[in-house]
């Protein structure tokens, strides 16, 4: 069964956050719960200024500490796929798999909306879910942490679940020029401008994702959490840099 | 009706009547905005203050049952007077504490099924909700075999051994919850467990010094014999080098914490000049340090009563800086997201607060109206 994984290239990446609007759309976040975002970071002081920026999704941890932690099981990796999911119909919303994630990829709905006006209100729901868009995605799995998000749960990065394990058989690299699996490609990777962004197996020796990592060098990000991220960055000594800090900021501004 | 009597039923009411009240605004709040009303948010403080409250008092509880446990293992007669005390002390504030955390969580209700049939063996939650809940059963069972006003110490060794171990267990295994966060290194440290537990110990004996006394309206002479005895004899060193062993470990934190580069040590550098964690210090553990020590002052009444609230604000102040100090440096957020987060409880995450002490000061007034709490000689 294939391990599947992300290669971001910072290289290729402009920023442009075209992965994470296609994210929201493709799942139905809320404004404000980006389960992918390029963060901007700015180093250095006047005139000595760099702007950097970095794309991040849910890592799909091969060892990943918001499982270990929960409670309930409600977070559990899949061992088809090796995707992280949360089973809505377990979940508390005890928020320690938020706090045990290194990447701060994790969103708990139901505290005060970070954009106004909350959207939530506009929409509101009569059911258990937070809201009501006029706008849903066909696909609905609160097993697996996927569609409208309902009260008190905690949700994250599916790796795009719905698409993915729907992929014929077989299938090595999810890429969308391939013409007959581009509707089993991740949101976040089919829009991607300036393809910046691969998606394929991680346990298959010819897979392009493996060759990507093993030409430009892929990291991982912090990989010293004993995490074990499935998704690799490559930046080949450009603009763009995997981030030492996870503030990236002036610390001594303190 | 006798005196004492009459105050109880006044306390018992009074604090059933401000359940009622700050119930009703609770409800009122959470019931409208549900979690939004709470302070907390995805930038990362995700654990405000009603995780705060719910250590407190579930760390408090521990405390107590320990000092019950340890007072009928070794304390022979001396200690008997505060046992029971300590025991329903020990129910009373934990139900203050679970009645907030079933507030602050999500799907409470599906809590109590969810955990007991997870079988979640890597999650320290588990293993703290689950041994909490037979640590529950121990607590009451213990009562009730100290129901007759002659029990034996004797015949319940065995039982203060597994409400010791219980009650050890619960807190390593709250430190564990924050101390195995490798990535939070102001969380992070082997050493979490075990300051949790002297942390809980010294709760525990102000805790009994100060529930003495209110059950005694703060009337010394009315304290019986015994407890006099106890209280200006072994206990006032006990609880002051509870104090001193607390302090080191805190003073240990810091000044890791301010020599250590690590990022997320610089929460550090800000706390240590804010007013609360001075407050904490001087006045929350120094002074009553000083006081316990002092032989002026530690067979005061006043002394004893006023340290053990100041060490009770102390506590308080010390589990809300470590839980939130530890989430202050956002994960991953970028520039846009402040250096330092910056969170201050809502008024309703304040009124759980006040739940939680009104809640357990009910639980605790109803003990001591009818268990006769330490009175039996
Ligand atoms: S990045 Fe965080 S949420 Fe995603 S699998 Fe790893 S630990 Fe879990
Ligand atoms: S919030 Fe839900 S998914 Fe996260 S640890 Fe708690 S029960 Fe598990
Ligand atoms: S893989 Fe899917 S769910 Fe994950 S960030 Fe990309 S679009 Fe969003």
């Amino acid at each position: 069964m294939a391990k599947w994984g992300m290669v971001i290239d910072l290289d290729k990446c402009t920023g442009c956050q075209a992965c994470t609007t296609a994210c929201t759309m493709e799942n139905n976040r809320l404004p404000g719960e980006n389960w992918q975002d390029v963060l901007f970071y700015t180093e250095g002081t006047y005139p000595n200024v760099s702007m950097k920026w970095f794309p991040r999704p849910c890592m799909h941890c091969e060892h990943p500490s918001c499982v270990s932690v929960c409670p309930t099981k409600a977070t559990y990796k899949d061992p088809n796929g090796g995707f992280v999911l949360v089973d809505w119909n377990k979940c508390i919303g005890c928020k320690y798999c938020q706090v045990a994630c290194p990447y701060g990829v994790r969103f708990y709905m139901d505290e005060r909306a970070v954009i106004q006006p909350d959207i939530r209100t506009v929409f509101p729901s009569n059911n258990d879910r937070l809201w009501d868009p006029p706008y849903k995605g066909p696909q609905d799995d609160p097993s697996r942490g996927i569609g409208i998000q309902p009260h008190g749960v905690v949700s994250k990065c599916t790796f795009c679940y719905h698409k993915v394990s729907k992929a014929p058989a077989g299938a090595v690299d999810l890429d969308e020029d391939i013409r007959e699996l581009k509707e089993h490609v991740p949101a976040c990777v089919r829009v991607c401008p300036p393809k910046a962004r691969f998606f394929g197996d991680l346990d298959h020796p010819d897979s392009y994702v493996n060759k990507l990592i093993a030409d430009k060098r892929g990291v991982r990000l912090k990989d010293e959490t004993g995490n074990k991220p499935q998704v690799y960055y490559l930046s080949g000594g450009a603009a763009a840099a995997v981030p030492a800090l996870r503030s990236m900021t002036d610390s001594d501004k303190s | 009706m006798t005196k004492t009597t009459t105050k109880e039923i006044g306390t018992l009411i009074l604090a059933l009547i401000g359940v009622g009240i700050v119930g009703y605004l609770v409800m009122q709040t959470l019931g409208g905005q549900g979690h939004a009303a709470f302070n907390t948010t995805n930038l990362g403080v995700h654990w405000g203050l009603p995780i705060v409250v719910y250590d407190y008092f579930l760390l408090t509880s521990t405390g107590l049952a320990m000092i019950a446990a340890l007072a009928i293992l070794f304390g022979s007669e001396t200690f008997r007077p505060i046992v029971k005390r300590a025991a329903w002390l020990a129910l009373a504030g934990l139900a203050g504490g679970v009645v907030v955390l079933m507030l602050e969580l999500g799907h409470p209700l599906r809590a109590l099924v969810a955990i007991p049939t997870s079988f979640a063996f890597e999650s320290p939650l588990y293993w703290k909700a689950m041994t909490i809940g037979v640590y529950v059963l121990a607590l009451l069972i213990l009562i009730a075999r100290m129901l007759k006003a002659d029990w034996d110490a004797k015949a319940l060794r065995g039982h203060a051994i597994l409400i010791l171990v219980l009650a050890m267990f619960i807190t390593a295994a709250a430190g564990v919850v924050y101390g195995s966060n490798s990535f939070r290194p102001f969380w992070a440290s082997g050493d979490i467990p075990v300051a949790f537990i002297f942390e809980s110990l010294l709760g525990g004996l102000a805790f009994i010094y100060f529930f003495t006394y209110l059950a005694y309206a703060f009337d010394a002479e009315a304290m019986p014999e015994g407890v006099k005895r106890l209280f200006n004899g072994a206990l006032p060193g006990l609880f002051a080098l509870a104090i001193f062993v607390h302090l080191l470990f805190v003073l240990a934190r810091m000044v890791n914490g301010l020599y250590g580069n690590v990022e997320g040590l610089q929460v550090w550098q800000h706390m240590v000049t804010s007013p609360l964690f001075l407050a904490e210090i001087f006045i929350g553990l120094l002074l009553p340090l000083i006081l316990m020590l002092l032989a002026g002052t530690r067979t005061r009444p006043w002394a004893q009563a006023l340290a053990a609230l100041l060490v009770m604000n102390a506590l308080l102040i010390s589990r809300y800086e470590y839980i939130i100090g530890g989430q202050l440096v956002p994960m991953f957020k970028g520039t846009w997201a402040p250096d330092l987060l910056s969170y201050m409880p809502s008024t309703t995450e304040w009124l759980l607060l006040l739940l939680a002490i009104l809640v357990s000061n009910a639980i605790n007034a109803f003990g001591e109206l009818t268990l006769r709490l330490g009175r039996e000689r």
